[in-house]
């Protein structure tokens, strides 16, 4: 009887259990922490809303690169190069996607407040804004590298022989180069703008302006001086006040040779490198700053 | 690789013995000058303990500081034996934190929120799936679980909120304000929930709240805290002692009875329409019918009650500044 009592017991209350098992480390803590914000960067666990624009973006950047497997297959030459790619349209479907996708990551938790119970866990006040700016700098590379690497896959799968094949790898690496550079200055760029404000549209509103107004404000500037051509000082400056004009002075200060959107940096190169490298420590220190704040609130 | 930092084995019984919380002249002043905390000293033993002070008393800075999120500007702090200052991390896989305001996004449901926060506490995958299932069902929440949190009542929030402390197997649970919000019937089962955690989970509990009344129904011991200093703290049956009455109750002639009584020798004192008659033993009872009897009034209530904790604080402090 009391036998059958407290089998039914077990069953039907298991009553609180002790959890005596293994548990990860900090740093696992931290790799869990970039996997879930990865994810959410691209909509993966969140509803069908928020994978619009994630998808949008990522079929806008694989066309250009599919169409161009295809002129490949009916034997025209590779139509874009690995380290512009296609220049515009990657601005503009970079600009939407962190603008759309950085809020998502950081002003989602700072409008529900749910920061206090993130640093109430065995992580560091640095390891928040650490775990979301890795990821999305993953997200951003998976957005700009694979359609290159489908660009090269494209056109090597025409290639008449070994050099050819080797010919385009060599040209691949640089623009994987770049794509790099791409994601960790811009994810910096779009998180920093992100988590001024927890009101999501805000947050888009200031990515996407702060983006397309500087490219914009400094591709005029570019004109007015005289164009892409120009070796004016004042063409190689008006590079210097927008993030992606920056990249690509940068780009072409290290040898990249496909015309992009900027005035050839000329001897400013240096400059447009040290601009980079400072804009990226801003951006990191800013974002750094802001949680070192949010965690005491 | 998971490390093998099991919380529960390297506390010393000692420890869990003597105070899960001590701190010792804790100060802590923020910018501007404002102090919240001025020389705290207390311990806190283990069980449910209850943090009591008016709003800006330095409850929540004390949780903070205990949490290792807030650095003191003066004094110490330990949780569990290891120091606030330098072991944070550490402290934190052994506490659950339930704030006082909200924090749960509306767009995940309970059971991904809690999960996710559970892997966040250091625990694998599988488990943290489990626990997170098992926490909500400790808190009451069944099939609600997978809908979204933004669809549940203040009262389904809370409990999320408190599964979600508990989603990381704590040895101590700090909860701050946990039934704002919350209806009379709602904050009855949120202290009933909160008194079995403590209970029957042996989790240890400190529970702040500014309704004193409210919580004394489940503590343990109770520290009392006042412009950042020690008002008091104490067992709760060391802060009841010797403060039963008796209340009596009558349909008419109050006042009739009140002299009855104070001709008998007891000096009962009158709180709206009920005479509070100090208990001093059994034949208090005798002498309280025989008084009525006598003159025959209508009796309708005559039941032994406790004085509010907080009544005995108020009667302190207003000792105190007299």
């Amino acid at each position: 009887m009391s036998e059958t009592q407290s089998a039914a017991g077990v069953i039907h209350d298991l009553g609180y259990r002790r959890y005596d098992g293994p548990r990860l480390g900090r740093a696992q803590i931290v790799r869990a922490l970039i996997w879930h914000s990865f994810r959410s960067s691209f909509g993966i666990g969140r509803g069908v809303k928020a994978k619009i624009v994630p998808i949008l973006a990522c079929v806008a950047m694989l066309l250009p690169a599919f169409v161009n497997a295809f002129a490949v297959s009916r034997g025209s030459a590779r139509l874009f190069g690995y380290d512009v790619y296609t220049p515009q349209l990657r601005v503009i479907v970079v600009t939407i996607f962190i603008a759309a996708q950085a809020p998502e990551l950081v002003s989602r938790d700072l409008r529900s407040h749910v920061l206090p119970l993130y640093f109430s866990r065995p992580i560091r006040r640095g390891d928040y804004p650490l775990a979301k700016y890795l990821a999305l700098t993953a997200a951003l590379l998976l957005l700009i590298e694979v359609p290159l690497l489908v660009l090269y896959v494209g056109t090597i799968a025409s290639a008449k022989n070994g050099h050819a094949v080797w010919g385009e790898t060599k040209a691949l690496i640089p623009g994987l180069g770049v794509g790099l550079m791409w994601a960790v200055l811009m994810a910096a760029v779009g998180l920093v703008l992100a988590s001024l404000t927890g009101r999501r549209a805000y947050a888009t509103g200031i990515v996407a302006i702060s983006c397309f107004l500087t490219w914009t404000v400094s591709e005029l500037l570019i004109q007015a001086e005289g164009g892409m051509t120009s070796t004016s000082t004042g063409a190689r400056i008006a590079g210097l006040f927008s993030p992606f004009n920056i990249m690509d002075g940068v780009r072409i200060w290290l040898g990249g040779t496909s015309p992009g959107e900027d005035a050839d940096p000329g001897h400013f190169g240096p400059l447009y490198g040290i601009v980079a490298v400072l804009l990226l420590a801003a951006c990191l220190g800013g974002l750094a700053a802001r949680y070192r704040k949010v965690s005491r609130a | 690789m998971p490390s093998t930092e099991a919380p529960a084995g390297p506390l010393s019984p000692a420890v869990w013995e003597t105070a899960v919380v001590e701190t010792r002249a804790l100060t802590k002043v923020y910018p501007g000058n404002v102090t919240a905390l001025d020389g705290l000293t207390v311990d806190v033993a283990a069980g449910v303990t209850g943090l009591v002070g008016a709003n800006g008393a330095g409850k929540s800075t004390l949780i903070k500081i205990l949490l290792g999120l807030l650095l003191p500007t003066e004094g110490q702090a330990k949780v569990l034996g290891h120091d606030c200052q330098t072991s944070g991390e550490r402290i934190r896989t052994l506490l659950g934190y339930m704030p006082e305001h909200d924090c749960l996004p509306p767009d995940v449901t309970a059971t991904e929120f809690v999960t996710h926060l559970g892997r966040l506490s250091g625990l694998p995958p599988t488990v943290a799936k489990e626990r997170a299932a098992e926490s909500l069902r400790h808190v009451g929440l069944h099939e609600e679980r997978y809908r979204l949190i933004g669809t549940y009542s203040t009262g389904m929030k809370q409990r999320v909120k408190l599964a979600q402390a508990l989603v990381g197997d704590p040895r101590l649970l700090l909860l701050d304000e946990p039934t704002n919000g919350l209806d009379p019937a709602g904050r009855t089962a949120m202290l009933e929930l909160i008194g079995r955690i403590g209970a029957e989970f042996g989790i240890s509990i400190v529970v702040a709240s500014h309704l004193l009344g409210e919580i004394e129904r489940i503590c343990d011991h109770l520290v009392a805290i006042e412009g950042g200093r020690l008002l008091r703290a104490d067992t709760i049956t060391s802060f009841t002692r010797a403060s039963q009455v008796l209340a009596v109750e009558v349909e008419e002639g109050l006042a009739q009875l009140q002299q009855e009584l104070a001709a008998r020798g007891l000096a009962a004192t009158l709180a709206q329409r009920t005479l509070l008659v100090p208990l001093g033993g059994d034949d208090t009872y005798d002498v309280v019918r025989d008084a009525v009897a006598d003159l025959a009034l209508p009796l309708c209530r005559l039941e032994r009650r406790r004085h509010q904790v907080e009544e005995l604080f108020r009667d302190e402090e207003g000792a105190a500044h007299v």
